[in-house]
């Protein structure tokens, strides 16, 4: 008689390697041990792959429901779940394609799509304050820096990743069109999340390189300096307006201030 | 203060919160006494599903009903989920949570399906202190639910029935009996539902599923995709006259129908109790 920890591991590997031979001593003769694994193993499959389309909307809609199946269970194979929170599963996808070598465009989209749906579920923060809006327009720069909002993700990419994500979303008109192959063109992004919804906005290569450096917490003066060494004609007001509308900003801080 | 509608559920049916139908909900509160919704899908720290589930608490009692602690499973006991639970259970103050009879994890690996356990002496130890250990960190009893299952272990040696009436009394926790389930089992082996009800003590029932089944060959598939069909609104029928009026939830989590549907279901739900509530006065 296999003990409670031994049929639960013998159950595992079958439903993860197809395998029945070693659980198969435990299952009642009454029922086929292979139906049996089978009939599980395919019902958890299921389960994955939609757990997947639910993470990766536009990615599924984009290489379609065979494809998309095909990618989901070779991914069930490498990742297993590791938690009984499904909102974890699939953050390895950019990784795994990557490593099984599909198109480039998969594997980005992917990371654009995890990105989103981070934000999705990422802490809520209070609009900044007209007081906190006060303290940046008075205090000396080399005393403020900056926290980003929780929900806000900054991803650059190798093409224009974003026009395929644009382009797939349900409210996008059908006769949208993307030419593909994308041409090769850095791109940087922010991820936000407006109303509840999530947002995907293109930014000029310094301001992303900016919000990246106040993220690390350095302060206004030396993010000013660096915008002028990138772009002597660098608007810095218009770009802080620009980022405190898409709410990428949720706090302002002065050292020693009040 | 607690800012939630803080009545107990009623012995009333109640619907599954599903975000497909957040808008329309919202925009028309539905005719229904409770509802009740998966904790796991409100993990995450911020954002729109958390604001609406503050609003439709404020409107309805509430209900979690869990599907990722892996109770029966032989690794630990998952803290931090637990954690992430607790923090939901203070924030919507639910007047039930539930869980399942049954393991979904080992070794790390995670099915987030539920998977049987043997009905051994072994698992009804283990199961029970695992419980126990939930109950206690919650600081509340938990529901248990009956789960369906597509094959029986070889060393299965104490009927279902016993061995959830035999959880009930070792643990103090309730039961969450699912009728569907009951009757896809009975189906699929051969089982009477009736023995294992019976074998249910009628005050440990604290609630009652209704769920629809899918046809995967000649096995019946618990998908809750689907109506609740005649045989568990009859089983339903023979429940509540045995047990008593209880909350009563129509379960619909795959291909899911229009809000009105799923309100169908309650008012049928409904008037079963009603005439139970009847003939008690």
């Amino acid at each position: 008689m296999l003990q409670l920890r031994e049929i639960q591991q013998a159950f595992a590997d079958g439903i993860i390697k197809g395998t029945y031979h070693d659980v198969a001593g435990a299952i009642h003769p009454g029922a086929s041990a292979l139906r049996s694994v089978a009939l599980y193993r395919r019902l958890i499959r299921n389960n994955y792959v939609q757990a997947l389309k639910i993470t990766y909307p536009i990615l599924s809609r984009f290489v379609g429901a065979r494809y998309f199946g095909l990618v989901a269970r070779g991914y069930f194979k490498k990742y297993p779940s590791s938690s009984g929170d499904l909102f974890l599963y699939g953050r390895h996808l950019p990784a795994f394609l990557t490593v099984v070598q599909s198109p480039p465009l998969l594997a980005e989209l992917a990371r654009l799509e995890w990105a989103c749906h981070e934000v999705y579920q990422a802490a809520d923060s209070p609009p900044l304050s007209h007081d906190q809006l006060q303290t940046l327009a008075s205090a000396d720069p080399s005393q403020v820096t900056f926290h980003l909002h929780a929900a806000s993700r900054l991803l650059s990419f190798p093409f224009p990743v974003h026009r395929v994500w644009l382009a797939l979303q349900p409210e996008t008109p059908t006769d949208e069109v993307v030419d593909l192959p994308l041409p090769e063109q850095e791109t940087c992004v922010v991820v936000t999340r407006g109303d509840g919804k999530v947002q995907v906005t293109p930014l000029a290569r310094t301001d992303y390189l900016l919000l990246e450096t106040m993220s690390q917490g350095v302060d206004a003066a030396a993010v000013e300096r660096i915008a002028i060494e990138a772009e002597p004609e660098f608007d810095f007001p218009r770009f802080l307006a620009t980022v405190l509308n898409l709410g990428v900003i949720s706090g302002v801080f002065v050292e020693n201030g009040p | 203060m607690s800012m939630h509608n803080s009545a107990p559920i009623p012995a009333q049916a109640g619907i599954g919160l599903r975000s497909h139908h957040f808008r329309e909900i919202l925009d028309a509160p539905p005719p229904v006494a409770w509802m009740e919704t998966h904790p796991e899908n409100y993990f995450g720290d911020g954002g729109a599903s958390l604001r609406v589930l503050e609003r439709i608490r404020a409107q309805y009692p509430l209900s979690f009903h869990g599907v990722g602690l892996s109770l029966g499973s032989t690794d630990p006991i998952d803290h931090a989920h637990l954690r992430k639970l607790n923090v939901l259970i203070d924030r919507f103050e639910p007047a039930f949570v539930s869980e399942h009879l049954s393991w979904s994890s080992v070794g790390g690996r995670f099915f987030n399906d539920l998977l049987p356990l043997p009905y051994t002496s072994e698992s009804l130890d283990h199961v029970c202190a695992r419980i126990d250990e939930v109950q206690t960190i919650l600081k509340r009893p938990l529901l248990i639910e009956n789960i369906t299952r597509y094959l029986t272990w070889q060393d299965s040696t104490v009927p279902e029935g016993a061995f959830m009436a035999e959880v009930v009394r070792t643990t103090g926790c309730g039961i969450l009996l699912d009728l569907n389930n009951i009757y896809v089992n009975a189906v699929n082996f051969g089982l009477d539902p009736i023995e294992f009800l019976s074998a249910i003590p009628a005050q440990a029932v604290w609630e009652i599923h209704l769920a629809g089944f899918d046809h995967f060959g000649r096995a019946l598939i618990d998908t809750h995709g689907q109506p609740v069909c005649p045989e568990v609104w009859g089983l339903y029928q023979w429940a509540i006259h045995r047990f008593g009026p209880r909350p009563t939830l129509i379960e619909w989590d795959t291909n899911l129908p229009p809000l009105s549907v799923l309100v169908e279901h309650a008012t049928q739900a409904d008037a079963i109790l009603g005439g139970c509530h009847a003939a008690a006065s």
